[in-house]
């Protein structure tokens, strides 16, 4: 139980959603009619409803978030590999280093067209562009923070006598968790606002082409219902993670987030 | 006296430094016999801390040879173990003080007889209570007694300890000593045991061997000849304990 509490204080205070309550009701109450550009939020709701009824929005949503976990965990597994790599062996930081700043510089929406010319337009393109595009802040994060383990955890394990894989697996992997999750916490919100990108230029399946649906058809009830939905499933998504590392995090000393 | 564990035959390292190509310590010609208590006692900068390396498989030497149990030395020995100074960094942060301690032998081991040993290891230096408490919630001393306690876990036939009580306070410190004689006594293991502290050496030791020079050469070799039980007020206060004393701060230069 002392544990939830601890884990709650976490979680930014429910009190703060006070002046966006206020400033939609003001919305509500102070509107002049249809508005087109600005409808009314009683309106939302109601653009919505046709979405739920017909299953399309539960669809479209797990479609988005299929995307968002995979292409998280894609780029935790990419990120991480390449990073430890790259923290580990002075050889293979020459050999990629200019490679990767190179990728690491080209604005992600910048690479739709190519994916779209090699994948075609489907998950797996979304899933390509969301991966790529994440893994750079877990990366960057995992390989140095690599290069700033301890030499002395080094010599110990040395002289207990492990192995290479025992020394990646048992002290470098643990020792960058924290810069990995810090890298994670960048990520996550990236890898939202990619995937509803994507979704948005190619209108495959998923909120973003719900959204650039409705706004075709001028039914901007619908697109702000969207867009509300999009955002507390953001909020949703990364305080989720904030409760996820800061469980992880009880392991390590207060604070000791080495960035 | 026992065969010898380890035997260093005129060893030398040299390092490539960017001044250019430097001798660190020279000429070294050790014998560590079983179930003794050898301390190394220097000032800084005469390559304590590399000779322990060379012992400790870390740093081979680059002229003459290191022996372990008759055989050349090549890579980190088994049953060879090192402590060192700085504890916070040589323990896992994100293990408990158990899974520290479990961290040399838990590959090899089936999981009931490695916890044993981590439970009799954590009881020989008195933190079994703490066994699921992390480190860094433990005090400086507790958390060198951690290290320790992995150092024995492994049930080592030699054990070489790097300043292992510099950072600590005295009253810590003083514990340790004792901690570690009754540890030897317990367990038959050797140590070769750095310090700068020419009292704690005298006092630990059942021989002191100086390091001076740059490069680091084995100057003297002193047989501490003070009776047993030793204790940090009596021993310290024997006329043979301060003539020791007296020596050794003479052979480091300081008259």
């Amino acid at each position: 139980m002392r544990k939830l509490k601890d884990l709650a204080a976490h979680m930014p205070p429910v009190r703060g959603l006070l002046p966006l309550i206020v400033a939609l009701v003001a919305w509500q109450v102070l509107q002049t009619g249809n508005s087109p550009y600005f409808p009314p939020p009683s309106t939302w709701w109601k653009g919505l409803e046709p979405l739920i009824a017909s299953g399309r929005l539960l669809s479209a949503s797990l479609a988005t978030l299929q995307t968002i976990v995979a292409g998280l965990a894609i780029s935790i597994l990419a990120g991480g590999t390449l990073g430890i790599m790259i923290g580990l062996f002075p050889r293979v930081e020459r050999a990629l280093g200019p490679l990767l700043e190179f990728c690491r510089a080209m604005p992600p929406p910048a690479i739709v067209p190519l994916a779209i010319l090699f994948l075609g337009y489907d998950a797996r393109m979304k899933l390509t562009i969301v991966a790529l595009s994440a893994m750079w802040p877990i990366l960057l994060n995992t390989s140095s923070a690599v290069q700033r383990i301890h030499p002395i955890l080094m010599d110990v394990s040395m002289s207990l006598r492990l192995s290479l894989l025992d020394r990646i697996w048992r002290v470098v992997i643990p020792s960058v968790i924290p810069a990995i999750l810090l890298g994670v916490r960048i990520a996550l919100p990236l890898t939202i606002v990619l995937t509803l990108l994507v979704e948005i230029l190619t209108s495959i399946d998923g909120i973003g082409a719900l959204m650039i649906a409705a706004q075709r058809n001028f039914q901007s009830g619908q697109v702000y219902g969207l867009l509300v939905f999009v955002g507390l499933g953001g909020f949703l998504l990364n305080n989720a993670f904030t409760l996820v590392q800061a469980s992880i995090m009880s392991r390590w000393p207060p604070r000791s987030v080495n960035v | 006296m026992a065969d010898s564990v380890f035997e260093c035959r005129s060893a030398g390292i040299t390092l490539p430094l960017r001044s250019g190509v430097r001798p660190i310590i020279a000429d070294i010609s050790l014998e560590l016999k079983s179930a003794e208590f050898l301390t190394i006692v220097g000032p800084s900068g005469t390559g304590k801390t590399t000779l322990l390396r060379m012992l400790g498989g870390l740093a081979p030497p680059t002229s003459g040879a290191v022996l372990v149990r008759g055989e050349v030395l090549a890579g980190p020995p088994e049953g060879v173990v090192i402590v060192f100074q700085d504890y916070a960094n040589a323990l896992l942060q994100w293990r408990s003080v158990a899974a520290n301690v479990a961290f040399g032998i838990e590959r090899t081991m089936s999981r009931a007889q490695c916890n044993e040993r981590v439970r009799d290891a954590l009881n020989l230096v008195g933190l079994l209570d703490r066994a699921d408490d992390f480190p860094w919630q433990l005090s400086g001393g507790m958390q060198q007694r951690v290290q320790i306690a992995r150092a024995l876990a492994l049930r080592p036939a030699v054990m070489l300890m790097d300043e292992p009580f510099a950072a600590l306070d005295a009253m810590t410190k003083a514990g340790l000593q004792d901690e570690l004689l009754r540890l030897r006594d317990q367990t038959k293991v050797s140590f070769v045991f750095i310090t700068h502290d020419i009292e704690e050496a005298v006092y630990l030791g059942d021989r002191v061997a100086v390091l001076n020079g740059s490069p680091g050469r084995i100057e003297h070799i002193v047989d501490i000849d003070l009776p047993f039980p030793r204790d940090q007020i009596t021993t310290r206060q024997l006329p043979a304990f301060l003539a020791y004393r007296y020596d050794l701060h003479k052979a480091i230069g300081h008259a």
